[in-house]
């Protein structure tokens, strides 16, 4: 996808974002006083500024993409990176019932193999030392109470 | 101020903030060193904490850090031909043929002493302007402050993107999320939906995490092979590579570096390599004093940063040299303007994060966040109200710089091997304390999930070439842009000329408007036909 094409993609997206925050916005409450900003004061320049601007960068995607020979290799998430996002996702879905110390060893061991580790038994150190290290310091050390979890 | 300035000299001089700047140098030097690790990131790790320890030790902590991470970038520019933070980018042009010529040691002296002259310099222009800036901001009513915060966002938007669109775009998305929780002046929940986690609205500490470090993350994944076990990298894109556009850039004939790290006769710099010349130090004055100017000015303006001073020093070194010729071939002017300029931006850009609580990059706004988590509100009151805070922090600033110049010559021989330390096991920890951090802001999972919803609009924004600067900065300054603006209009009984009849205000406005055409105009002058490249990320 070229550059142009993410720009009037990511245009009419930030467009109904910025319907959608103009519809929220008019359901604040109205003034509280005469001749004063109220609290839909501020959302609704927002509003304005988003829709104007979306629309200005619908239309200069318009105008890059009809533009010829744009030799553009813009940015890709790599593989491993959609891996480690859907690693993070489940480790933050994981993080309330298992805790910090049980939800984070999967996912740091995985993030480690993920970032090339390919001696198991430093992989598997890993996993365990980081997450029982950083609790140890965080919660004796700092007094920061770390997610405990309902399964344990 | 006297006795502001006696309490913070004593603040600045307890053991525990001397040993926590010294500890800040030293975790400094290593990440800036470390490819792929920005200071920023560095930042967030430390961020938990912070919390715990007192204000003046965490931001003696973060001090040193930034100070610290501005020098270790050019240690990994200089040896490895890889900058460590993209302000050390320029640092190598000259640095690395200088290596490769085996003299290791004069470059990294070179550096580690323009260094230390450039952010003395800007230590002691943050000691001169900062009070004297506050005693005037004290003086700005709301309608200056809304005018000026204005100003910080426009030129942050103007100097952050290539396109402007994409800049004020950002900074709008950022105002959009700072609207989340009550109003600042009377208190109506807005966009919470229901939910009280929203209402004291999205921590903005929280969100940079996200935006920085999950990309950070995602970035540093990239190219590893199966046989790949996390040894240093280059940054800055799918092939890794930072193009300078210079003769001892990674692309030409000096691009290639040792694979484990280690620098041709890095292991044998010892103390006595590191001391420049008297020769040496008598070619270097007027590009030290270029850097330092530069570099000082251009950190006081939000949003311009290192790598451009950096940058726009060697070109004005470069300009007022006989030995013009010698500039991209080893000169160690090369390597002495880049390194004083960005060093004095960290010094800089303390000036208007502190005086008027407008922060100029990524790091100043962690400042930022950590002085709030304490109570501290930086602006013109805190010279006021916590008088001995404020010049403690100068004077911690300066014990960054000398910390900086004292572990860069007795333990740089042990550094240079840092540059090797596996991402197999860094990265893993830094997403864990990611979690950590977030968590730690407010103990909420809701914050946690806030974080990572940032990390994804982060990689987001990177796919669209949108910078994230200005979306960071606009939660920042957003309140305060909010409350100034309806104060104003509420005194002036709905008045908007309130904004142009105050001189301050309507000055602020007009290089607000300057920029923004600035911005259009650069934009214009970039579309003129040239073959086109990947866009380059700048990191903060």
């Amino acid at each position: 996808m070229s550059m142009g094409h993410r720009n009037l993609a990511a245009g009419f997206v930030l467009l109904a974002v910025g319907i959608g925050f103009a519809f929220a916005t008019g359901q604040l409450p109205d003034r509280t006083l005469p001749d004063t900003p109220g609290p839909a004061f501020f959302p609704w320049l927002i509003a304005f500024g988003l829709i104007g601007l979306s629309a200005a960068l619908i239309v200069h995607g318009l105008i890059t993409t009809r533009q010829r020979g744009e030799v553009f290799s813009g940015y890709r998430l790599p593989v491993r990176g959609w891996l480690a996002l859907g690693g993070f996702a489940a480790y933050l879905s994981l993080l309330p019932y298992a805790g910090f110390v049980l939800a984070s060893v999967p996912f740091c061991g995985g993030l480690v193999a993920l970032y090339g580790e390919r001696r198991w038994v430093i992989a598997l150190a890993a996993a365990i030392l980081i997450p029982v290290l950083l609790f140890v310091l965080f919660s004796a050390g700092f007094q920061v109470l770390l997610p405990r979890g309902v399964w344990q | 101020m006297t006795g502001g300035l006696l309490q913070g000299l004593l603040q600045a001089i307890q053991p525990s903030s001397l040993l926590a700047t010294g500890v800040g140098c030293l975790l400094g030097i290593v990440a800036g060193m470390i490819p792929g690790m920005t200071i920023s990131a560095a930042m967030i790790i430390v961020l938990p904490l912070t919390f715990v320890l007192d204000p003046s030790v965490s931001i003696g902590l973060f001090l040193g850090l930034y100070a610290g991470g501005m020098l270790g970038g050019s240690f990994s520019a200089i040896l490895l031909n890889i900058p460590g933070t993209p302000s050390a980018a320029a640092t190598a042009l000259d640095g690395y043929p200088l290596v490769a010529r085996g003299q290791a040691g004069r470059a990294l002296g070179m550096a580690v002493s323009a260094s230390f002259c450039g952010g003395l310099f800007s230590a002691l222009c943050l000691f001169l302007i900062a009070p004297r800036l506050a005693d005037l901001a004290l003086q700005f009513r709301s309608a200056d402050l809304f005018s000026l915060v204005f100003l910080g966002l426009t030129i942050i938007c103007s100097f952050a993107s290539r396109s402007w669109i994409k800049g004020l775009l950002s900074a709008a998305i950022g105002l959009a999320i700072v609207t989340i929780g009550q109003d600042p002046v009377m208190g109506t929940a807005r966009f919470t939906f229901g939910d009280t986690n929203l209402l004291s609205g999205v921590h903005f500490l929280t969100a940079l995490i996200g935006l920085f470090a999950i990309p950070q993350l995602i970035e540093n994944l990239r190219g590893i092979g199966p046989g790949d076990r996390g040894g240093p990298r280059r940054p800055g894109g799918p092939g890794g590579a930072v193009d300078f556009g210079g003769p001892g850039s990674p692309g030409g004939r000096n691009g290639s570096s040792s694979s484990d790290g280690a620098a041709p006769g890095a292991g044998s710099i010892g103390f006595r390599q590191l001391l420049p010349a008297i020769a040496d130090l008598r070619r270097i004055r007027l590009p030290v004093g270029i850097g330092s100017v530069v570099g000082t000015f251009l950190g006081i303006l939000p949003g311009a940063g290192g790598p451009i001073a950096a940058f726009i020093s060697y070109d004005y070194a470069k300009k007022t040299t006989r030995r013009r010729d010698r500039f991209g071939r080893g000169a160690v002017e090369g390597v002495a303007a880049p390194e004083a300029a960005n060093n004095a931006v960290t010094g800089g850009a303390l000036i208007p994060m502190m005086t008027l609580g407008i922060p100029g990059d990524p790091v100043t706004a962690i400042l930022i966040g950590a002085l709030l988590a304490h109570g501290l509100a930086p602006g013109p009151l805190l010279f006021v109200e916590q008088a001995d805070f404020a010049y403690g922090l100068m004077f911690s600033f300066f014990w960054a710089n000398v910390f900086n110049l004292l572990i860069a010559l007795a333990g740089l021989r042990l550094l240079v091997k840092v540059v090797a330390a596996p991402r197999t096991l860094l990265m893993p920890a830094v997403a864990i304390l990611c979690v950590v951090g977030a968590w730690s802001l407010r103990n909420s999972l809701f914050d946690v999930y806030v974080m990572f919803g940032f990390g994804l609009l982060g990689l987001a924004m990177k796919w669209l070439d949108m910078p994230v600067v200005p979306l960071l900065l606009a939660l920042v300054l957003g309140r305060q842009l909010e409350e100034n603006l309806r104060i104003a209009l509420t005194g002036s009984q709905g008045d908007v000329t309130v904004f142009f009849t105050s001189p301050f205000s309507a000055l602020f406005l007009g290089l607000s408007v300057v920029s923004v055409i600035w911005s259009i105009a650069g934009a214009r002058r970039q579309r003129a036909p040239r073959p086109s490249k990947s866009p380059g990320q700048r990191k903060p």
